[in-house]
């Protein structure tokens, strides 16, 4: 049945410092979530050999939570702030208008090439610059806060992604505004 | 033993144990949603309350929870608690469709009534295939459910507007219908302490947690080997057998033995009128399976459908067998038989039997053969049994040891020498589980393959095919690490060896499943079997030693007769005499040699060869294909007898009526009649009685009927005479002789091959289709150019073997194991006949186009 593959191979060398017992299920699952994006079930399968533990066993407790990912992530996610004062400032209706802008039905979708994808987000307390979005890209380990959004710059950040632009793109097509520095984007 | 009340009888209980137990004992029936009996209460579903007079802080206690004390005072229907029970059900049907379930008008509604509530089609009771051996529905009628009033009444709720999540029906056994779970979590419970298996989970969280299989993907994606412990203990229709789902409802069942292997789990077929056996349930006779089974028994008996048994009496006519009626079918059997015996004399008849026969078919047919005068008896690997017997003999005087399977999970050391116990005797695979899982006992491992049960052992021998026997006398020796043997591995089981043999008070039991196609190598391995029992137990080793034949019946077909008589033929020297034209006659019962004894083709010339073929079977088998008259009988799961289990247990097998095929036994009886034999045997019963008076040891009708889990028929060894035997020299099976470029073969049983399936070369013989493939090692693959699903040839001396490959590490370099009831049994077509001189054999690969 075992099949030794590349890929297995990765994800042991990644965990090979957790051990049963230890109470370690969870660093490594965000371990591996974070090098690969996402638990695959190669991953999961791995993970229990190298805990003692039923593939089914990681997958319950992953499930669990919100943030574990079993599917590849999009390349470029928006994570959608779903908190209190971001909807008093309109947050649903931009969360409308970006699913509409990339043809998504609803939240935790992805464009059918992968490019663009709109997750939930919850409240981190920087409620001045509602509505809020974070612009996540997991290969290169990159998270930009954007604050202060109108429908009218959501759509237009949407498209952005949605056309093949990077994140820094399409925050100055957002903003309409020359290439600029980093930061909080802010409209 | 303390004394408790329950509703005001005084009762005799142990005192600890769980009270749910002791008030289901009494006959009262109590709403128990989530406990298994058994194991450690869960407390999910809290349908168990009681009231316990005195109990802290309310007299409304979980009864699953409370343990036994000296005094308690228990009442389980006073009107508090049972308005307690109702409202917590009410909870748990919040996620359920439930309106029939609290419905009066349910009992005068038809599957086409329209619902006078409004109820939707699909959340009608009358619509579930578990409709009345539901156990949510009997525990909703036991609590007078439809008298609670709910607080929703009248209120649209959104489980019943909210979309079902999807069924998975993807493969070919279980349902999994998440729509209708009521997370009680046994199901989890039971893949997890029931079975160490793990493939379910609970997923998810809050509003929507669910079960799951594996990392959520379909069950037959995940580890799940379908052994149904999880339908059995689910309460609803989440979980269900897909065969017969909906004629499952039994209307009486029988205690009967599954005849798949030879740990002979004891099971019980729900009988529908209309349908016949419809569903397996384990029986608790077997003290070694007790609760558990496997895929097979539970669902081989369904494993083709019914137009492909034999209905009708098949002669040929020419090329072509064509339907005849009985009498007309069974007078030419009998006239070609005695033809040849006429003209070339009894010598030239052989018969054939089988090991998965009922001892009584196979007794009846020992006295058939006497009645032709034939010593020429047989079955396919009965030179395999005798050759470990023999070995059995020669260390401890009989071959009949007392080691019990049930004691596999209370051992603290085990050795296996086994290919893979968990695909050929899935069972005690579990106990030996049970045994690592519960007592951390050792287990040692000496086998050519990896193993699920690679993950519960304490050290891993992987031998080169072959080498098992020299290995594990080697293992005895206290020897080095043979060639090829990984040094740590080898060090941790001799140090598991010295623990057991250190402390005389663990129990230390050595399991040894021979291979089928090499009788030498089967005795050889016996042998060191038994030197490694003697070297852990000393006088005490038949105790501690479990000889697992592959078939069910390999013992009680021997004792019945099924063995060559003085101066009698070995099953392969019969073939060999049958394609020299000296044996021109055989008759063959209930097996197909093709299917399970080594050199193939030999036996198929053998088969074409003769004058006289006479085949009394359930289905058309290709060996069938040679005969001159084949004489249909009731499949196995509708034919009455006895068997006899790996660890001499004899099991009392009851029919499950089903088609109009005449049992085995009376179309045997027939057939001897015919030939002379004054067999005149009224019932199956009537057999074991002339069966018990004949052979040693088998016990009556009435011996089976007082203690039917308790009937063995053990030897009496001589504890003095157990004694080392000199194994055989270490010979260098395959690695040796193996020449550039070739693999050694490796073959055996797998899961989810059925017998009669392979038999007929039918697609439902392995209805998973998941063990079609041959196993390489990528190394092998690598230098040959191949990838996992290129299709390939096996090429070796005798034949060819046209297959898919799997990349696998789970064999080692150099070899190629390929399963044996592939393509009705192609490996054995690599395989010598006469297994023996020519050791294991040596094939070559070859790529064919990618697939």
């Amino acid at each position: 049945m075992p099949l030794e593959t590349e890929s297995k191979a990765r994800v042991r060398a990644l965990i090979s410092e957790f051990r049963p017992e230890n109470g370690d299920l969870l660093a490594t699952l965000h371990k591996v979530q974070h090098e690969f994006g996402y638990l695959s079930r190669e991953a999961m399968e791995v993970i229990g050999e190298q805990l003692d533990l039923f593939p089914a066993h990681v997958y319950g407790a992953a499930s669990f939570y919100e943030e574990f990912r079993f599917e590849p992530p999009a390349h470029t996610n928006i994570r959608w702030c779903s908190g209190p004062a971001c909807r008093l400032r309109n947050s649903n209706g931009i969360r409308d208008a970006m699913l509409a802008t990339l043809g998504l039905d609803e939240i935790h979708e992805q464009t059918e090439d992968g490019r663009v994808g709109v997750i939930n987000g919850q409240c981190n307390g920087c409620c001045e610059l509602a509505p809020m979005v974070w612009l996540e890209q997991h290969e290169t380990h990159t998270v930009r806060p954007v604050g202060n959004l109108t429908a009218a710059s959501a759509i237009r950040m949407a498209r952005a992604l949605r056309d093949g632009t990077e994140i820094e793109g399409a925050l100055d097509a957002a903003f309409e505004r020359t290439p600029s520095g980093s930061g909080v984007s802010n409209g | 033993m303390v004394q408790i009340t329950i509703n005001d009888h005084t009762v005799e209980a142990e005192p600890g144990r769980r009270l749910v137990e002791v008030i289901k004992e009494q006959g009262i029936t109590i709403t128990n949603l989530c406990y298994i009996d058994g194991l450690e209460p869960y407390a999910g579903c809290r349908t168990c309350i009681v009231e316990i007079e005195g109990a802290r802080p309310t007299p409304l206690q979980l009864s699953c929870v409370a343990q036994v004390t000296e005094g308690m005072v228990v009442r389980t229907h006073t009107e508090e608690a049972k308005r307690t029970r109702q409202s917590v059900m009410s909870i748990i049907m919040a996620n359920h469709p439930d309106r029939c379930l609290s419905c009066h008008r349910r009992v005068h509604c038809m599957p086409g009534d329209i619902c006078l509530r409004d109820d939707v089609v699909t959340h009608r009771c009358l619509t579930c295939s578990k409709n009345y051996r539901c156990e949510l529905q009997t525990s909703c009628e036991n609590l007078d459910q439809g008298e609670f009033e709910e607080p929703w009444v009248g209120e649209a709720r959104s489980y019943y507007e909210t979309p079902p999540p999807e069924p998975d029906r993807g493969n070919p056994f279980l349902e999994f219908d998440p729509q209708m779970c009521i997370i009680c979590t046994r199901c989890v419970r039971a893949c997890d302490d029931l079975r160490h298996t793990g493939a379910i989970t609970l997923s998810g969280k809050g509003h929507t947690t669910m079960i799951a299989f594996g990392t959520g993907g379909q069950v037959h994606e995940s580890d799940c080997d379908f052994c149904g412990a999880c339908i059995d203990v689910c309460p609803t229709a989440t979980l269900m057998e897909k065969p017969n789902k909906w004629v499952g409802k039994a209307d009486d069942w029988t205690n009967s033995v599954c005849n798949s292997c030879s740990v002979g789990c004891t099971i019980s077929y729900g009988l529908n009128d209309d349908f016949g056996p419809t569903i397996v349930r384990p029986d608790r006779v077997n003290p070694a399976s007790r609760d558990q089974i496997c895929v097979r028994g539970r669902f081989h008996y369904d494993a083709i459908p019914d137009k492909q048994r034999l209905s009708r009496a098949l002669v040929r006519a020419g090329d072509r067998l064509l339907p005849a009626s009985s009498e007309d079918a069974l007078a030419r059997a009998v006239e070609a038989v005695s033809a040849v015996k006429q003209a070339a004399g009894a010598g030239a008849v052989a018969v054939l039997g089988s090991p998965m026969a009922t001892n009584e078919e196979s007794f009846v047919l020992a006295a058939l053969a006497r009645a032709i005068g034939t010593p020429h008896v047989d079955f396919a690997s009965g030179a395999v049994h005798r050759a470990v017997s023999q070995a059995l003999e020669g260390a401890f005087g009989t071959d009949r040891l007392p080691a019990s399977l049930a004691d596999l999970e209370r051992s603290d050391t085990i050795v296996t020498i086994a290919r893979d116990l968990e695909e050929s005797h899935q069972v005690v695979a579990l106990r030996i589980r049970d045994a690592v899982v519960k007592r951390k006992a050792k287990l040692v491992r000496i086998s050519p393959m990896w193993s699920e049960m690679d993950g519960f052992s304490h050290a891993v021998i992987r031998v080169q095919p072959g080498h098992e026997a020299a290995v594990t006398q080697a293992l005895v020796d206290g020897a080095a690490a043979p060639d090829g043997v990984d040094a740590a591995q080898w060090q941790a089981a001799l140090d598991a060896l010295a623990a057991a043999q250190a402390d005389a008070e663990s129990l230390a039991t050595v399991v040894y499943a021979p291979n089928n196609q090499d009788v030498a190598l089967a005795g050889e391995g016996a042998k060191a079997a038994a030197n490694l029992a003697i070297a852990l137990r000393g006088q005490a080793a038949p105790d501690h030693l479990l000889y697992m034949p592959t078939e069910a019946n390999v013992r009680g077909a021997t004792d019945a007769g099924i063995a060559p008589g003085p101066g009698g033929k070995s099953f392969a020297e019969i073939v060999a005499a049958a394609q020299a034209g000296e044996v021109r006659a055989v008759v063959l019962h209930g097996d197909n040699p093709l299917l399970t004894a080594p050199g193939g083709p030999a036996i198929a010339a053998a088969l074409a060869n003769l004058e006289a073929l006479v085949v009394v079977d359930e289905v058309r088998s290709t060996a069938a294909e040679h005969a001159t008259v084949v004489l249909p009988m009731a499949p196995f799961f509708a034919s009455s007898g006895t068997l006899t289990n790996a660890d001499l247990h004899v099991f009392r097998h009851n029919a499950a009526p089903k088609g109009k095929a005449p049992s085995g036994l009376s179309v045997l009886q027939a057939l001897a009649q015919g030939l002379g034999a004054s067999v005149a045997f009224e019932s199956p019963a009537a057999v074991t009685e002339a069966l018990a008076a004949e052979v040693p040891g088998y016990p009556t009708n009435a011996m089976l009927g007082a203690a039917p889990g308790g009937t063995r028929v053990v030897g009496s060894p001589s504890r003095a005479s157990a004694q080392a035997v000199a194994p055989a020299p270490a010979s260098p099976r395959g690695e040796g002789s193996r020449g550039e470029g070739e693999l050694t073969l490796i073959t055996g049983r797998s899961l989810y091959h059925s017998w009669e399936g392979s038999s007929i070369r039918s697609e439902e013989a392995d209805k998973l289709h998941r063990e079609e493939q041959a196993w390489i090692n990528p190394r092998d693959a690598e230098a040959a150019r191949i990838r996992t699903g290129d299709v390939i040839d096996l090429v070796g001396e005798a034949g060819t073997v046209h297959i898919a490959a799997r990349l696998d590490d789970g064999v080692p370099p150099g070899t190629v194991y390929v399963p044996l009831y592939f393509d009705a049994g192609a490996v054995l077509a690599l395989y010598p006949l006469d297994g023996q001189a020519a050791g294991a054999p040596a094939v070559r690969l070859r790529a064919l186009q990618p697939a």
